[in-house]
């Protein structure tokens, strides 16, 4: 029983031990949320008076007490004890093992000896101290808000915040200030409808002057105030704008008013449909353009030209011919309608919408060369209604617009003729247009090279039925033997 | 001196005088010599683990001759079957010229058998041994018939020749309680080695321990009281091994198949009540499931393909798992009660 007391003693001593550190631990910690909650008494020192640096420390100390009366309260359990004696003093799970089976029914003789063992080796252990202090993280803070109370202990109240913003004004402009502040006090009292027509008069009138040019800015253009660098030159006054307001800010009131200045950019249809296309088309090659894209564009094109321009056929070829699998046409009628929309552009812009004299001549057979009617003048070599096949004549349905190329040089010629009847199908042939008095300029095997290898790229690149690929090349075969 | 204290002191006394015995054959190996005898006291059966020439066969020969008990040794070969172990019922002629069946008993009726190589017998053969080792008895021709007390049976095993060999399968794994890994001489022991074995007298054996002494001993160790956060330490390891476990570390859910068995803990507790006693102590600490936990344990976790292809050693696996439950019980306590 002696020894038993002695082990209860061990035990007894370690539980004092540890609840003097929890004590230390929480202790420390109260004793920081403490410092802090007197941190914030004293920042608050003018509201609550010359009590404020007593009731922060208190507060430390209460906190401090608190954690120091939770750590002590707190429960040790035996067996935690016993297992902190055991790594403490080396003892094997001797202590825990001896108190968990010695108060059991069912132990056995070894057990006994077990306890005696233990009993034996606690009583010659010489007691030290086995807990260890543990430092809690606000511990180690704690000075932070310590020195922070002591220094707002000492230092003056300071000002609360009373919930205004701050007065910065000089004292020169205060009275300038309350002047304003009186003109709009009246402002303010007369009745609204009328107010808002006779201040956006006066605003105008006002914004024009400011601008220093009142011929260049007419009554209403709001742009203009937008523009008004007398404003933006003005020193910021951030009171004057709480108090009175900016005037542009009250332009904005009026939003019928406002211009448009996004129409500025967008007006142009020529410039809308041209960066479209140069986005589309910008450093890709034909095969590379989405077909999706360009047919989006030309439709835009089409319907624009249906409104009330002249590309709108330009544009439907186009469509046609990108059914058709051909990008490159397609590219070539989107850039023809392009050219007819900066031409009616330009004509729009220089001229105002005025037309006559030569200007309008030359612009008026480029639309109707533009739009392929084959009423052209007398700079064509013939009808371009007439067709390609030579003897046909004057055809009702036109078959189409001829090439750029037989235009592009005097020395291009037409060909007309008529079907000769015989036993196979035939055409007389006659050359017409101004070269077809000329004598030839080019040399034709010059000229055939420079066919078959096009018809070689046509055959690569184009979509001609395979099954003609022989024949056309039997052609061209057939020429070099001749 | 009371009574248990006697006991005690005879269990220590004995111990160490079976362990010095052994010593005197043997060589090094002092943790195989010591896992072999907590495996005889503990009631359970080993397993030795080691390339051939380090003197595993040697070890169980010289501890049978310490031990006053029968010992019959079995070479496992591919041809070896059942009967050859456990015997079988032949025709005798008695004197009166009538024939009847009697039972021819097997090697395994012998209190230390040695199973020499057992993994080059078929499993056919190998699971002739199930029964015995686990139950004490074997079933020839219907008739239970009980192997002596104690039964220790110490099976060795070559882990790099592999070919022509059966590895055991798990369940006969399960019922080694340790698994043992020989490993090679240091240079110093080499020299004993050979100073020892080629001089004109080799070192005699004594016969220091009886059959019944080991089963006193056996009785003794089962008194021996667990604290209940040891008994939860091991479990907490046990459990460890298994890739499912909620707490399991890192390393058992990535190379783990099958963790260990409660076979496993039990092996643990008793190879911990052992070392305590050899020890002189009453009680299992935390220490001594910590060193019982590769010879129990590493036989029984079954790495899963990627543990095997990253050729992760299961010692190493099982002491991560060690760290892992003890920084566990520690960290889940107070800091003051640390």
């Amino acid at each position: 029983m002696e020894q038993r007391v002695g082990m209860d003693d061990l035990l007894g001593r370690i539980r004092r031990e540890i609840r003097r550190r929890r004590g230390e631990y929480y202790g420390l910690r109260g004793a920081f949320w403490g410092a802090v909650a007197g941190f914030a008494v004293l920042l608050a020192k003018q509201g609550v008076g010359g009590t404020a640096p007593w009731v922060a420390g208190s507060l430390v100390v209460i906190g401090a007490l608190a954690g120091v009366v939770y750590g002590v309260a707190r429960r040790v359990g035996r067996l935690d004890t016993a297992r902190v004696a055991d790594r403490a003093f080396g003892l094997h799970d001797r202590v825990a093992t001896t108190l968990e089976w010695g108060e059991r029914a069912d132990r056995t003789s070894l057990v006994d000896a077990l306890v005696a063992d233990t009993l034996a080796r606690v009583q010659a252990l010489q007691i030290k101290g086995v807990v260890r202090h543990v430092l809690p993280r606000e511990g180690r803070f704690l000075p932070l808000p310590v020195v922070a109370c002591l220094v707002l202990a000492l230092m003056p109240p300071i000002p609360l915040p009373s919930g205004r913003l701050p007065d910065m004004l000089a004292p020169g402009e205060e009275e300038r200030e309350d002047r304003t502040r009186s003109t709009m006090l009246e402002e303010t009292t007369r009745p609204l409808a009328k107010d808002a027509q006779k201040r956006a008069s006066f605003e105008e009138r006002d914004f024009a002057q400011r601008a220093g040019g009142g011929g260049a800015t007419t009554a209403g253009d709001l742009s203009a105030i937008f523009k008004d660098t007398s404003l933006a030159n003005q020193r910021p006054d951030f009171n004057s704008f709480l108090k009175k307001g900016d005037e542009r800010l009250k332009m904005l009131e009026q939003m019928d008013r406002l211009p448009d200045l996004q129409s500025d950019f967008t007006n142009s249809q020529y410039k809308m449909v041209f960066r479209k296309s140069k986005s589309l088309t910008g450093g890709l090659r034909p095969n590379q353009i989405s077909p999706q894209k360009l047919r989006e564009l030309l439709e835009e094109m089409e319907r624009l030209g249906r409104k009330g321009g002249n590309w709108g056929n330009d544009a439907m070829e186009g469509m046609e011919a990108l059914e058709g699998g051909q990008t490159d046409r397609a590219l070539e009628a989107m850039q023809k309608a392009l050219d007819k929309m900066r031409a009616m552009d330009d004509a729009e812009r220089s001229g105002k919408g005025l037309r006559g004299g030569r200007e309008n001549e030359r612009g008026s057979r480029g639309r109707e060369r533009g739009r392929g009617d084959g009423m052209g003048g007398d700079e064509q070599d013939f009808g371009e209604g007439e067709g390609l096949l030579p003897g046909r004549g004057r055809s009702g349905s036109p078959k189409g617009e001829a090439t750029q190329r037989l235009r592009a040089s005097p020395y291009d010629v037409g060909v007309e003729g008529e079907s000769r009847r015989g036993r196979k199908e035939g055409f007389d042939t006659n050359l017409t247009g101004r070269a077809g008095s000329m004598a030839s300029r080019l040399q034709y095997l010059g000229v055939i090279g420079q066919y078959r290898k096009m018809m070689e790229d046509a055959i690569t690149r184009e979509q001609v039925p395979r099954d003609y690929h022989d024949q056309i090349r039997n052609y061209f075969q057939a020429l070099d033997e001749r | 001196m009371s009574q248990q204290d006697s006991r005690v002191r005879a269990f220590v006394t004995a111990f160490e005088a079976l362990r010095a015995e052994v010593e005197k054959v043997i060589v090094g190996h002092h943790d195989v010599i010591t896992h072999v005898l907590t495996g005889l006291f503990a009631g359970g059966h080993v397993l030795l683990e080691g390339v051939p020439g380090l003197g595993k066969t040697l070890l169980i020969k010289t501890l049978s001759e310490g031990l006053e008990l029968s010992f019959s040794r079995v070479q496992f070969t591919p041809d070896l079957m059942p009967a050859d172990i456990i015997g079988t019922n032949i025709i005798v002629e008695d004197a009166d010229g009538r024939k009847h069946f009697q039972f021819q008993h097997g090697p395994i009726f012998a209190h230390i058998l040695l199973a020499d190589e057992i993994n080059r017998a078929t499993p056919k053969t190998q699971s002739a041994l199930l029964e015995g080792m686990q139950e004490g008895a074997v079933t020839v021709g219907g008739a239970s018939r009980p192997l002596p007390a104690p039964f220790f049976v110490l099976a060795t095993q070559n882990p790099i020749e592999m070919e022509g060999t059966y590895p055991l399968p798990e369940a006969q794994l399960d019922r080694f309680l340790f698994k043992l890994r020989v490993r090679y001489p240091a240079i110093d022991e080499l020299n004993a080695i050979i100073d020892r074995t080629t001089q004109s007298r080799p070192a005699t054996v004594s016969r220091v321990l009886s059959g019944p002494a080991v089963l006193a001993f056996r009785e003794l160790i089962r008194e021996v009281p667990i604290a209940s956060h040891v008994r939860d330490f091991a479990s907490a390891i046990v459990m460890g091994t298994h890739p499912q476990w909620e707490h399991s570390p890192e390393v058992s859910r990535r190379f783990v198949r099958y963790g260990a068995s409660p076979r496993g803990a039990q092996a643990l507790v008793l190879g911990g009540k052992v070392r305590a006693l050899a020890e002189g102590r009453y009680n299992v600490s935390a220490e001594d499931i910590k060193a019982m936990a590769s010879p129990a344990l590493r036989h029984r976790v079954i790495l899963n393909f990627e543990g095997e292809a990253e050729g992760v050693d299961t010692d190493t696996l099982i002491g991560q798992v060690v760290e892992d439950a003890e920084a566990t019980a520690v960290q889940s306590r107070e800091p003051f009660l640390r």
